[in-house]
């Protein structure tokens, strides 16, 4: 019972991460939380399963398309919902703009795929049990997803202006950084890192068009307990969600889970509002 | 006195005449609701009913969203509150059964204490965490109701309340519904030109400005919060009771967003506009049959357009009054004289005093040891170099940031370190470096709520325009205007605030401040900006307000302004007293001289 | 439509303050349509369903209008979306009622929309047949107009119950639903049934269908010692995931409840197709096929005439189909015997049946008892043996 517990709860909590790890993606360069984020991840499942079992492509191709047809749903929601509405950031109109957008996305998901979960191919074929790939794929595709973010922020140029953008905008807009399409391309990997979540968490969640408005609440979680920004805390936040849920799943039930998940939200969002990673405020005057 | 006392009467008769180009589309509208039962049947009955009880929740919605600026997008969940609540009650579940009018209030009550506490979070938590913390409670509601078997129901759920005749039939109902919903309209519009509207509006875009006018964000949000809690739950009533039948999955996520968007398609800050919102959104699926599937999609893409390319919504486009285009040519002449008329003569009064305050931020030090004297009916100029810590010696005085070490007193009397929402009290205003005005209320607004807690009467006062609500909106509005004079900007008291200069928003900040009538004024760069004619209309208005007695800090880079209108000036540097004394004395002072003047 | 609308609407702005008059009915009634309403949830999570019974609509429809129609009046069906939303069925019975004038309503199908529907329906005094499975929906003195042709929720319960205590011939049983509001009431009604007729409810959970693993309840329910799980759901994708689950645990234990558990999209669901034997869901036996592989002599008639009018069924179930034919046909039929499209007429027609022989089933209703399905038609089928929308006899039936 525990093994199980763990091998969902730890596959479930490294999709919730990289939810939160395409939350933060969005946030470094624009500074704006977007509600396409739990989208993507849908995308990821709904696009692996329409070009492998579908159309019938084999898994790598499949897998390639579908992290190309998420990044351009990011570049899409750069263009659309973020780029029109960052010039007055304090207005807060990204919530609405990327709403309406994650909104549209899902609709059209759920006309277009269909209403019902529908399957998805399994990948490799390797394990069986609480061991069997379903459990263990999403676990593994975050661990390389964080690992790959690392070396991309640490040691290649791209990375390092990302960085530079995501401390101060202002300066790095000054030092001559292109930060108009590094934030393109921010949207971009977001899309990369959504896709790589849905994808490797299709066997578990299938391809579900209501994945979306799920994922963007459980990957928001990680995003509010490891405090903005922060991919570390987001993957800590993230498992720690994942294996609450499956743990109260097993103690109280289907009904009551969602009441004590969303219960330790709100008081931990009380509690520290910043997160339990996360850096205090700027200046207000 | 005599512009604050103007007789009411002519003022009434005028203000009625005033309001009716605004009044006029509501009454409109409610002649067309009540003709509807004249040209259609109960299937428009039915539609119209529909449109009545979403708007008695929108319109208290309204004020979370329009006016706060709080994106409470889960409102479905005190929708459903309510729904449960009253049909429990009728029904008899768990208490005797109640008659239906009884069950209302009290769901009213429940609704208005779960609206506080869903909206709890907006006190600490930012847009994006508000946001999706009511979208927790969304999903809460729904997976509580289905699970309270014994209560709610479960998945069957439970019959909505039926009400008595006459309101047993399609169009008795309707025009219950419609009652409440110009009821509920009366007493949010009531709410939104009061002195706690203009204060919701204030928290939202200029939450600074309002701290230091004194209004207190957390009972503002309450206030309004447990006014939305409660109209949702009785539009929750309403609704069960239009349904015959409640089920857990009546109550959609699309029923939120319909409710939220009404209001962001009407416009911020408007009543009419999510009115219009509320019908439209209503009317809309029932005409486009066809695209039933597609229904959300379109409200999304409605919702990203208006965002994009419309942000003020339908209200926007019906503000015909604010496209009219301003003379280019006008200029600022205030009339310091008239002060006399609205701000009280003071005969000396207590001094402000800083003693040995410190601050830093990190390892800087903005403030060392500093020393300031401010005297009551004197001009105090505050100058140095850029980084010297002026600018946080008045955010410390005002409160914004708590000082490391140090005293502060007004008199007698400490003044507390932090706490800036409670400086007005104290009787100190203040302007800042960057006008935070709210762009879009007008100017005369933005000038009353610098009198927010002056006014006397009640939230509940004011939701039911009760006679001390009218007094205190009279007063206000009097005092704004008699200002606006004294500042010079009385010909545009009812332009939108953002479309003045840059130098006409610096003299509403000090209009504002002025309603206070405050004992102290501190003045952040009001002269950055402004032409040489306008800095020297300010140097006349300074020395008028100190020649009532208040006292003035000024914070100035023009050496001129400072050296003509101040009585003392202390030089800072690197955050200590560099030198201070009568503008003569500074003048010559040798560092002073080499370091900052430059001469 | 649109002159006479406005001939009412002008009609009764005349009359102001006399809107209580009604005014007598035009002579020409005679030959207008036949309205027949449809509260169809088409798009949204549960239209599957509705697609089948709209395709025996149409197609009883068609039959009827191309045999001359009932006493040379065509059947004209007028179809609202509703989504599967209480709010939006609410809207459109009204629209039916007040503005399209519908002479009788079929559906709704989902428990949500019929609860809100139904009274405001009555309220209206519309005949309305529905297959929806509340039970409180059948109550003939506050719904006096409304017949179910469909087994109701207990008769169901009746059905499972019986396979699991007397063909099955198994005592502990695990009772398991999905979280939504027919889950979790089905999951109680179930249980206490269970529990009356003496067996032994060792598990009985309500579980979130988004949970991506169902090892933790199907553990629990093998350790309680179940020799049976019943399910209540129509979440095919977790259906699917306890397949699997089940699979993976190797244990043979039988799954027997809800029609979806033959729903044909758990054949892509499931991870092998052996995954999918031994699970068996409610059927009928008018479209079942036995051990020879041969359906009820009627029903293979309607297959072939529905073949030949080119109706899909592979992708569907035959009774939704059968039942939306029967339907139809039996408001054409109340119309035919009464003489008018008068509510009442038709009310009584329905009242006066008895084993009315539609290809679902046979009907029986009168005046105090509305559920008109026999519960002896129930039967469980193997879930994974679907053809052209029929299913094989679980074991056990002869």
């Amino acid at each position: 019972m525990l093994a199980s517990i763990l091998a969902s709860g730890l596959a479930a909590g490294a999709i919730y991460a990289l939810v939160g790890v395409t939350y933060n993606t969005m946030f470094s360069t624009s500074r704006v939380m977007s509600f396409t984020a739990g989208q993507l991840a849908m995308l990821g499942g709904v696009f692996g399963s329409m070009f492998t079992l579908k159309l019938g492509m084999p898994i790598v191709v499949g897998l390639l398309l579908t992290l190309i047809g998420c990044a351009i749903i990011g570049i899409i929601t750069e263009f659309v919902a973020v780029r029109p509405v960052l010039k007055s950031l304090d207005q807060h109109l990204y919530v609405l703009s990327t709403l309406a957008l994650a909104l549209m996305i899902q609709q059209v998901a759920a006309i277009k795929w269909g209403t019902e979960p529908q399957p998805f191919p399994r990948l490799i074929g390797l394990g069986s049990g609480v061991f069997d790939e379903k459990f263990w794929l999403p676990v593994v595709a975050c661990a390389i997803t964080i690992l790959g973010l690392e070396y991309l922020y640490r040691r290649t140029l791209v990375g390092r202006a990302f960085v530079a953008i995501a401390e101060d905008n202002f300066a790095a807009r000054a030092l001559g950084l292109p930060e108009r399409n590094l934030r393109v391309a921010s949207y971009a990997l977001a899309g990369v890192v959504g896709g790589i979540a849905g994808f490797s968490g299709g066997e578990l969640l299938l391809a579900f068009f209501a994945n979306g408005a799920l994922l963007n609440f459980y990957g928001f979680v990680p995003v509010a307990l490891g405090g903005l920004g922060n991919n570390r805390g987001a993957v800590v936040g993230g498992l720690a969600l994942g294996l609450f849920q499956q743990a109260a799943n097993f103690l109280v039930g289907g009904i009551f889970s969602s009441v004590a998940v969303f219960a330790l939200f709100i008081v931990v969002l009380l509690a520290a509002p910043q997160g339990l990673f996360g850096a205090s405020t700027a200046r207000r005057v | 006195m005599t512009a604050v006392t103007a007789t009411p009467a002519h003022q009434e008769a005028g203000a009625i005449r005033a309001a009716l180009p605004q009044l006029a589309p509501f009454l409109g509208i409610l002649a067309l609701a009540v003709m509807l039962p004249f040209i259609s049947n109960d299937y428009w009955a039915l539609i119209g009913t529909r449109a009545a009880i979403y708007w008695v929740l929108v319109s208290g919605l309204n004020l979370v969203v329009g006016f706060a600026g709080h994106l409470a997008i889960g409102y479905v969940a005190l929708l459903t509150l309510g729904a449960y609540t009253t049909s429990v009650l009728v029904a008899g579940n768990v208490l005797p059964p109640v008659p239906v009018f009884a069950a209302l209030p009290v769901a009213a009550i429940v609704g208005a204490m779960f609206g506080v506490i869903v909206g709890l979070p907006a006190l600490r938590l930012r847009t994006f965490y508000f946001a999706m913390s009511t979208l927790g409670f969304a999903t809460i509601v729904t997976q509580i109701a289905l699970a309270w078997q014994s209560v709610t129901g479960g998945g069957i759920g439970i019959s909505g309340p039926e009400f008595p005749a006459p309101f047993n039939t399609a169009w008795g109902f309707y025009f219950l519904c419609t009652a409440f919903a110009a009821f509920t309209t009366w007493m949010s519009a009531n709410i939104a030109r009061s002195r706690f509207g203009r204060a919701l509006i204030a928290v939202r875009d200029a939450e600074v400005a309002a701290e230091a006018t004194g209004i207190s964000k957390p009972k503002m949000l309450i206030a309004i919060f447990l006014f939305a809690g409660a109209l949702a739950a009785i539009a929750g009533g309403l609704f069960a009771s239009l349904q015959t039948y409640i089920t857990p999955d009546a109550f959609t996520f699309d029923l939120s967003v319909l409710f939220f968007i009404a209001i962001l398609i009407g416009g911020r800050g408007s009543i009419l506009g999510p009115m219009l919102g509320t019908i439209i959104l209503t009317i809309l699926p029932e005409i486009a049959a066809p695209l039933a599937a597609w229904s959300t999609f379109l409200y999304a893409v409605l919702l990203l357009v208006i965002v994009l390319v419309m942000p003020g919504g339908i209200a926007a486009l019906l503000d015909f009054r604010n496209r009219r285009p301003l003379a280019s040519n006008r200029a600022i002449l205030p009339r310091p004289a008239a002060l006399a008329d609205i701000v009280r003569q003071r005969a000396g009064g207590s001094a402000l005093a800083l003693r040995d305050i410190s601050l830093s931020f990190g390892n800087v030090r903005a403030i060392d040891r500093l020393d300031l004297d401010v005297a009551p009916g004197q001009i105090h100029g505050l100058i140095g170099p850029n980084g010297s810590g002026k600018t946080s010696t008045l955010n410390v005085i005002s409160g914004y940031y708590a000082a490391r070490a140090g005293t502060m007193t007004l008199g007698d009397a400490a003044l507390p370190p932090g706490m800036p929402a409670l400086r007005a009290a104290r009787g100190i205003a203040r302007t800042f470096q960057t006008p935070r005005v709210i762009g879009e209320a007008s100017v005369l607004q933005n000038v009353m709520i610098g009198g927010t807690i002056e006014g006397r009467a009640s939230f509940v006062e004011a939701m039911l325009s009760l006679p001390r609500n009218r007094q205190d909106e009279r007063m206000l509005a009097a005092k704004a205007r008699g200002l606006l004079g004294v500042v010079g900007l009385e010909p545009l008291a009812d332009v939108r605030a953002d479309r003045l200069q840059h130098s006409e928003l610096r003299f509403i900040e000090i209009a504002r401040a002025l309603m206070l009538d405050p004992d102290f004024l501190l003045l952040d760069e009001p002269a950055a900006g402004l032409s040489s004619d306008e800095i020297e209309r300010l140097a006349g208005l300074i020395k008028a307000i100190s020649g009532r007695g208040t006292g003035v800090l000024l914070v100035e880079h023009h050496a001129d302004l400072i050296f003509d209108i101040c009585h003392q000036v202390t030089v800072l540097n690197l955050g200590r007293t560099l030198a201070a004394g009568t503008p003569a004395e500074i003048r010559v002072h040798k560092e002073v001289v080499s370091a900052y003047l430059g001469g | 439509m649109a002159i006479s609308r406005r001939d009412v609407i002008l009609g009764s702005a005349g009359a102001l303050g006399a809107a209580t008059f009604s005014f007598p009915k035009p002579a020409i009634a005679q030959t207008e349509p036949i309205k027949i309403g449809c509260l169809a949830a088409m798009t949204g999570p549960s239209s599957a369903p509705t697609i089948g019974f709209n395709r025996g609509v149409y197609f009883a429809a068609d039959a009827i209008n191309a045999a001359g129609g009932v006493k040379g009046r065509k059947l004209e069906i007028v179809m609202r979306d509703t989504q599967g939303d209480p709010t939006k069925a609410v809207n459109a019975t009204q629209e039916l009622i007040s503005q399209a004038k519908v002479h009788g309503i079929w559906g709704p199908l989902n428990s949500g929309e019929a609860l809100a529907t139904t009274p405001i329906m009555a309220r209206a005094k519309i005949p309305n047949i529905h297959p929806c499975v509340v039970e409180t929906l059948i109550d003939t003195t506050k719904f006096p107009n409304a017949f179910r042709m469909a087994p109701s929720n207990s008769q169901w319960d009746d059905a499972v119950r019986n396979y699991c205590l007397n063909i099955l011939k198994v005592k502990k049983i695990a009772v398991i639903g999905d979280t939504t509001g027919y889950g979790v009431t089905a999951v109680g009604a179930s249980v206490a049934a269970f529990k009356k007729d003496g067996a032994d409810v060792v598990y009985q959970a309500n579980i979130d269908a988004t949970q991506p693993d169902m090892t933790p309840d199907l553990l629990r329910a093998k350790n309680a010692g179940a020799e049976v799980i019943v399910v209540w759901s129509v979440t095919t994708g977790m259906e699917a995931r306890m397949f699997n689950t089940r699979a993976a645990m190797n244990w043979d234990v039988a799954f027997v409840g809800h029609p979806s558990l033959s729903s044909g999209e758990i054949a892509g669901l499931v991870e092998k197709p052996a995954n999918w034997e031994k699970v068996y869901a409610i059927g009928y036996k008018s479209v079942s096929y036995d051990g020879a592989g041969k359906l009820p002599a009627k029903t293979q008639d309607l297959v072939d005439r529905l073949a030949k009018a080119k109706v899909a069924m592979n992708d569907t179930l035959l009774w939704w189909i059968a039942g939306g034919i029967d339907a139809i046909e039996l408001f054409a039929k109340g119309v035919e015997t009464s003489g008018s499209t008068e509510g009442p007429g038709i009310v009584a027609y329905l009242n006066s049946l008895s084993k009315y022989p539609g290809y679902f089933g046979d009907y029986t209703f009168n005046p105090t008892q509305h559920n008109g399905y026999p519960t002896d038609e129930i039967v469980m089928s193997q879930a994974s043996t679907a053809r052209n929308g029929t299913f094989a006899l679980a074991p056990g039936y002869t």
